[in-house]
C-alpha cells in the first residue's frame, strides 16, 4: 500500500469556482434553477402546505379577538356534516354503521389476500354508490350540513361532466375542418385562436349580452323561425344550460388547437395507403386517426379536467353565481368566504376542491401509464 | 395550390363540405366578437328597440369615449400592461435559465425536476387564494424567519421595521406579477425545455473551445437560436397574464389598482347594464390580443402543441 506523502489536493470550494466561473454542471443547474424553484416554492408549494394547516385552525379576519385557535376536522365535519350533529335514530346512522361495516370486511379481505386489489376497489365502489342511493347522502337534509358547499359540490361536478365531455364533441370537429387544406387556412386558425385567448370574463359578459331574454341575439334568432326562447339567465335550468354551451365555446377550440397539433404529426402517407385500399372517410378516421390521436386526447382531457375544477371567471361574469344560488360553483363559494373573510374555513374549502383533483389527476395517469 | 396526394383531389362535394365546414368555424369563433362590436358602435337607443338591428344603423363612436369617461380605464389598460409585461419578462428569465439547466446540461435528477415543475400547473389557482392573501397582506407570517425577526426585534437587535420584511402587498404591482410567473412557468419552462434540447450541440462545444462561459452561450447562442421558442412561451405568458381575474379581484381592491379584466366588470351597476359601454370596453381590451394572435398565429399553435402534447 502506497503511503500518501504529499498533502491531498483539497478540491476548490463551490464558491471559488462560481468566482472562476467554472462550476460543474449540477451546481450550476441548480443556480440556474433557483429562481423558477423559490418563485414556485414562494407561490406553490407554500401556499398548499399553509391551506392545509390552515383548514384545521379557527380565523376570522372580522373577529380578531378569537384568535386562531386549533381545531381540528371541524370544519371539514361543518361542511359536510353540519354544525349540531345530533345522534337521531330517523336519520339512517345504522344503516350508514352497516356500509361501513361492509367495506371494512372488505377492505379486510383485500389486505388478507382472500380478494384481489381491483376486486376489492370495484366492490368499495358498488356499495359506496348503494349506500349513497340508500340515504348516505350526506346533502340532504338542509340543517345537517353546509347546504351551500353540497350546492357548489354538485353544480361543479355537474359542470365539469357536462362541459368536458362537450368541449370534445365540439372540439374534435373544429380540429379536422382547421386540418382541411385549403386557402383559408390561417382564418380557421384565427378562428380557433379567438376563443382560446379571450378573456374568460370577456366571454361571461359577450353570452350574457346574446342570451339576454329582451335584446339578445339568441332570443331575437330564435323568435325568427318561431320559437320563444326562455329568460336564459334567470332560470335556473337554461342558466345552467347557458354556462355549460358558454364554457364549451371557450374550451372547445382549446381543445381543438391540443388536437389540431396532434392530427398535423399524422404521416399523411398512412392515409393515403388506406385510401388506396379503399377505405372510406369514416373508416379512415376511426380506425387511423383517431388511435394516432390518442396521446394529444389524453393531454387535452387532464389539461380540460384539471382546469374545470377551477371554473370561476364564467358563472361569476354569467349571473355572479344566480340565480340564487344556481351557479355558485365551489370557485365562487371559496372566493366569497375568503372576501367575507373567513379564512379557515375558505382554506377547509379549498383543501376539499385539491383533493378533488388530486385524485382526479392520480385516475388519470394510472389510465394513462396502465396503456403504455 | 399544389395537389400532391390522391386526397387532395376533391370532387365538387368535397368542396362544398369543406367550405361549409370552414364556414362553420369562422362562425363559432367569430360571431360572439363580432356581435360585440357591432353593439359597440349602436347608440344606447337603438339597444332597447324592438325589431333587433344587426348592423348598427346610426353608427356612433361616443360609446368608447364613455368608456374612458365613467371609469379611468387608461388606467386599468395601463395596470394590464404593466403587471402582464414585468410577469412576462420575469416569467420568461426564470424559465430560460430553468430551460437551460434541464434541457442542456447534465443534472441529475433532471426529469423528477421537470415532473414536479409541471405538475405544479395541475393545482388549483383558487387553492392558492387564502395562503396569498394572507401573505400580501404583511404582518411576518412567514413562519420561522417571522418569529426570529420578531425575538431580534424583542431585545432590539434588529431596527428594521416589520414592514419591510413582510411587507403589505394588497393593492401593488408585485402581489399580481409574483403569482403571475408562478402561474405561467410550468409551460414556459416545458415550451422552453423543448426548444433547447432541438439545438444541436456541436454549435455550443464550438462556443465553450472559444472560451465562452456556459450562461454566456445560453445568452449569446442558444437564446438567439431558440428565439422562436422563447416569443411563443412569452406570448403564452403574455395572454395568461392578461386574462387573470381571480387574483386580481381579490388582491388589488382600489379602482386605480384594477386592471383591465377586473375593471370591465366594474361598468355593469347594481340593476343597469350599459351594455353599449361594456361592449366598448371589451373591445378595447381585446385589441391587444388581436393583434398579437394576428401576428404570431402560427408560433402559438406549434407552441401550444410543444407544451401539450408533450406534457
Amino acid at each position: 500500500m502506497a503511503v500518501v506523502t504529499s498533502k491531498p489536493r483539497t478540491p476548490p470550494t463551490a464558491w471559488q469556482r462560481f468566482k472562476s466561473g467554472n462550476l460543474s454542471d449540477t451546481q450550476l443547474g441548480f443556480l440556474l434553477l433557483t429562481p423558477a424553484l423559490l418563485t414556485l416554492a414562494l407561490v406553490m408549494f407554500y401556499p398548499i402546505a399553509n391551506v392545509l394547516w390552515r383548514s384545521l385552525h379557527f380565523e376570522r379576519l372580522n373577529q380578531p379577538q378569537r384568535g386562531t385557535p386549533f381545531i381540528g376536522l371541524e370544519h371539514f365535519r361543518e361542511m359536510l356534516w353540519g354544525r349540531e350533529m345530533t345522534w337521531d335514530a330517523v336519520n339512517q346512522w345504522p344503516l350508514r354503521l352497516l356500509a361501513l361495516l361492509v367495506i371494512g370486511i372488505i377492505l379486510w379481505l383485500a389486505v388478507k389476500g382472500n380478494l384481489k386489489r381491483s376486486h376489492a376497489a370495484y366492490w368499495t365502489l358498488t356499495l359506496l354508490a348503494f349506500a349513497f342511493l340508500l340515504g348516505f347522502h350526506p346533502g340532504e337534509e338542509g340543517r345537517w350540513n353546509d347546504r351551500r358547499f353540497w350546492n357548489s359540490f354538485q353544480i361543479t361536478w355537474l359542470i365539469i361532466i357536462v362541459s368536458v365531455s362537450g368541449a370534445f364533441l365540439v372540439g374534435l370537429p373544429l380540429a379536422l375542418m382547421a386540418n382541411i387544406k385549403s386557402r383559408w387556412r390561417w382564418l380557421a386558425r384565427i378562428a380557433l385562436l379567438v376563443p382560446w385567448v379571450m378573456p374568460r370574463v370577456f366571454v361571461g359578459i359577450v353570452f350574457a349580452w346574446m342570451f339576454n331574454s329582451t335584446q339578445g341575439v339568441i332570443n331575437d334568432l330564435l323568435s325568427r323561425v318561431g320559437i320563444t326562447g326562455p329568460l336564459w339567465l334567470s332560470r335556473e335550468i337554461p342558466a345552467i344550460v347557458v354556462v355549460n354551451l358558454t364554457i364549451i365555446w371557450t374550451t372547445s377550440s382549446f381543445v381543438a388547437l391540443i388536437l389540431l397539433a396532434g392530427l398535423q404529426s399524422i404521416d399523411e402517407s398512412l392515409l393515403e395507403a388506406a385510401h388506396g385500399d379503399g377505405a372510406n372517410p369514416w373508416q379512415r378516421f376511426w380506425h387511423i386517426i383517431l388511435p394516432l390521436l390518442r396521446p394529444a386526447i389524453a393531454v387535452a382531457l387532464i389539461f380540460r379536467t384539471l382546469t374545470a375544477f377551477q371554473t370561476f371567471d364564467i358563472p361569476y361574469a354569467l349571473t355572479n353565481g344566480g340565480p340564487g344560488r344556481t351557479l355558485e360553483v365551489l370557485g365562487i363559494y371559496i372566493q366569497r368566504t375568503t372576501s367575507s373573510l373567513d379564512l379557515g374555513y375558505a382554506a377547509a374549502l379549498s383543501v376539499m376542491l385539491f383533493l378533488m383533483s388530486l385524485g382526479v389527476t392520480i385516475i388519470y395517469l394510472r389510465w394513462i401509464y396502465r396503456d403504455d | 395550390m399544389t395537389t400532391s396526394g390522391t386526397l387532395n383531389k376533391q370532387s365538387f362535394w368535397g368542396k362544398v363540405f369543406t367550405s361549409l365546414g370552414l364556414l362553420l368555424l369562422c362562425v363559432n369563433g367569430f360571431f360572439p366578437l363580432l356581435w360585440m362590436i357591432l353593439t359597440s358602435f349602436k347608440p344606447e337607443s337603438e339597444l332597447i328597440r324592438t325589431p333587433l338591428t344587426y348592423l348598427p344603423a346610426s353608427p356612433t363612436i361616443q360609446n368608447y369615449l364613455e368608456v374612458f369617461r365613467s371609469l379611468p380605464f387608461h388606467r386599468f389598460l395601463w395596470n394590464s400592461a404593466v403587471v402582464s409585461i414585468s410577469a412576462t419578462l420575469l416569467c420568461v428569465l426564470f424559465a430560460a435559465l430553468a430551460g437551460y439547466a434541464l434541457g442542456r446540461l447534465n443534472l441529475p435528477g433532471r426529469r423528477f425536476i421537470l415532473t414536479l415543475i409541471v405538475m405544479t400547473s395541475m393545482f388549483p389557482a383558487i387553492v392558492l387564494l387564502v395562503p396569498l392573501y394572507r401573505l400580501f397582506l404583511g404582518g411576518l407570517e412567514v413562519p420561522i424567519l417571522g418569529s426570529i425577526v420578531s425575538f431580534l426585534h424583542d431585545v432590539g437587535l434588529f431596527f428594521l421595521p416589520e414592514r419591510i420584511i413582510s411587507p403589505n402587498l394588497l393593492n401593488t404591482y408585485p402581489a399580481l406579477i409574483i403569482p403571475y410567473i408562478a402561474l405561467s412557468l410550468p409551460i414556459a419552462t416545458l415550451i422552453l425545455t423543448s426548444f433547447f434540447q432541438l439545438i444541436p450541440k456541436d454549435l455550443e462545444s464550438a462556443a465553450l473551445v472559444d472560451g465562452t462561459s456556459k450562461v454566456g452561450a445560453l445568452f449569446r447562442i442558444i437564446a438567439p437560436l431558440s428565439a422562436p421558442g422563447i416569443v411563443t412561451a412569452a406570448i403564452i405568458v403574455f395572454v395568461n397574464s392578461w386574462n387573470e381575474f381571480l387574483l386580481a379581484v381579490t388582491f388589488n381592491t382600489t379602482l386605480s389598482m384594477r386592471t383591465v379584466p377586473v375593471g370591465i366588470t366594474l361598468y355593469q351597476g347594481e340593476y343597469a347594464f350599459p351594455w353599449h359601454v361594456i361592449s366598448a370596453a371589451i373591445t378595447l381590451g381585446m385589441i391587444p390580443l388581436l393583434v398579437l394572435i394576428l401576428v404570431f398565429q402560427k408560433r402559438i399553435i406549434s407552441g401550444l402543441a410543444a407544451g401539450g402534447v408533450k406534457g
